[in-house]
C-alpha cells in the first residue's frame, strides 16, 4: 500500500514536470500552439543581414510582434513575415527596418508609422522597407575605396 | 508551293529575330527607369556645362538645377511622409508652411552637395515596378571608383513618375528625418521643430 503511493507521487511530479518543460518551451519558444494572434504582413527586404524567426517587431521600442517566417523570392530578396499584434494599425507609408540592438546586439524589426490615412490589411505588404546595413562593406568602401 | 510556303516562314521568323532586339531592352528599362535617367541626364549636362561652371553663373546654374529636381521630385508627399503621424495633426496651413520649409531644406543641403560632383557616372542597375508605385536601382560612381547604391522610390502620378524617397547606401531618406522630426516634436513641440527648420534653412542659404 506504501509503495503505490510512493509511486503514485513520483508519477505525479512526473507529470508535473513534462508540463512544465513544455510550457516552458511554449513559451521561450514564442510557439503559437493554440491558434495565432495578431495578423500577417510581408515586407520584403534586399539584405535581411540574418534576422530570425521570432525575432522582435518593435514600434516605438515596443514590440507590437515578431517575425514569423523568412524565405527567398523569385528576386532573390528576403520575403519576412510578420506578425503583428491586433490593434496595431500600420500605414501605407510605414516603413519597416532592419536594426540590430547595439553594435552586435540581435536583429530586430523596427517600424516607423507613417503619415497615410489607408492601412496596411492583414496579408498585405509594407511597401517601404531598409534593409540591414553591413557596416563591414560600408567602412570597407570608404576606407578602401580611396586609392 | 511547298517552297513559297518555307519561304515564308523564313521571312516570318527573320523578321520576328530582328524585331527581339529592339523589343527587348525597351520592355526591360521601363519607363521608371527612363523618365529618372531623363532627370538625371539634365542634371548632369547642367553640371558638366562649361559656361554655368563660371563664378558669375552660379546663381544661374543652382536654379536650373533646382528647376530640374523640382519637376521629378514630390516635395509634398516627401514631407508628409517625413513628418509621419505629426502630418495628420497639423491644419491646411501649417501643412503648407511645412512642405514648402522642408522642401527649401532639402534643395539647399542636396543642391549644394551635388554641385560639387563632376566626373560621376550613373549606372542603372534595375527597376521594380508593382502597380502605381516603382523602384529604380542605380549606383553613383565617383571619381575614385566608389559605388555608391541609390535607389529611387517613385510612384506613378498620371504618366509621370514621381520620386517620394531616396535610399542611399540602404538608408531612407524619408526615414532619416521622420525620426530626427518625429524626436524633436517629443521634446519639443512642432513649433519648436519649425524654428529649427527655419534657421537651418536660413543659415543653408547663406
Amino acid at each position: 500500500m506504501k509503495k503505490i503511493d510512493l509511486e503514485a507521487a513520483v508519477g505525479f511530479f512526473l507529470l508535473i514536470g513534462i508540463f512544465s518543460l513544455g510550457y516552458i518551451s511554449v513559451k521561450m519558444g514564442k510557439l503559437e500552439v493554440i491558434g495565432s494572434k495578431g495578423y500577417t504582413v510581408y515586407a520584403e527586404f534586399e539584405q535581411a543581414g540574418g534576422i530570425k524567426p521570432g525575432a522582435d517587431v518593435q514600434i516605438a521600442g515596443v514590440t507590437v510582434g515578431m517575425v514569423s517566417g523568412i524565405r527567398l523570392d523569385k528576386n532573390y530578396e528576403a520575403l519576412v513575415s510578420i506578425q503583428i499584434d491586433d490593434g496595431v494599425r500600420l500605414q501605407e507609408d510605414a516603413i519597416a527596418s532592419i536594426k540590430t540592438s547595439g553594435l552586435i546586439g540581435e536583429k530586430f524589426v523596427q517600424i516607423s508609422p507613417g503619415a497615410s490615412e489607408k492601412y496596411i490589411p492583414a496579408g498585405g505588404r509594407i511597401r517601404d522597407t531598409e534593409s540591414a546595413i553591413d557596416i563591414e562593406s560600408v567602412i570597407s568602401k570608404y576606407i578602401f575605396g580611396k586609392i | 508551293m511547298k517552297k513559297s510556303l518555307y519561304g515564308a516562314i523564313c521571312v516570318v521568323f527573320i523578321f520576328c529575330l530582328s524585331l527581339a532586339p529592339g523589343a527587348v531592352p525597351t520592355a526591360c528599362a521601363g519607363d521608371a527607369t527612363d523618365q529618372i535617367r531623363e532627370t538625371a541626364d539634365a542634371v548632369i549636362a547642367v553640371l558638366n556645362n562649361k559656361e554655368l561652371k563660371k563664378p558669375e553663373n552660379k546663381l544661374k546654374r543652382r536654379k536650373q538645377l533646382r528647376e530640374i529636381v523640382d519637376k521629378r521630385f514630390d516635395f509634398a508627399e516627401m514631407a508628409k511622409r517625413s513628418l509621419g503621424l505629426a502630418w495628420n495633426k497639423r491644419t491646411p496651413e501649417e501643412k503648407k508652411e511645412f512642405v514648402s520649409l522642408f522642401s527649401d531644406l532639402l534643395e539647399d543641403t542636396y543642391i549644394r552637395k551635388i554641385e560639387r560632383y563632376e566626373h560621376e557616372k550613373v549606372i542603372y542597375t534595375g527597376e521594380r515596378v508593382e502597380g502605381s508605385y516603382a523602384a529604380v536601382r542605380t549606383k553613383v560612381v565617383t571619381d575614385q571608383g566608389v559605388e555608391i547604391p541609390v535607389e529611387y522610390r517613385i510612384f506613378k502620378k498620371g504618366t509621370k513618375w514621381e520620386v517620394y524617397d531616396i535610399i542611399i547606401e540602404g538608408v531612407s531618406l524619408v526615414n532619416n528625418y521622420r525620426s530626427q522630426f518625429s524626436s524633436i516634436i517629443n521634446s519639443d513641440t512642432y513649433a519648436g521643430l519649425v524654428k529649427k527648420l527655419k534657421e537651418k534653412v536660413k543659415k543653408e542659404s547663406e
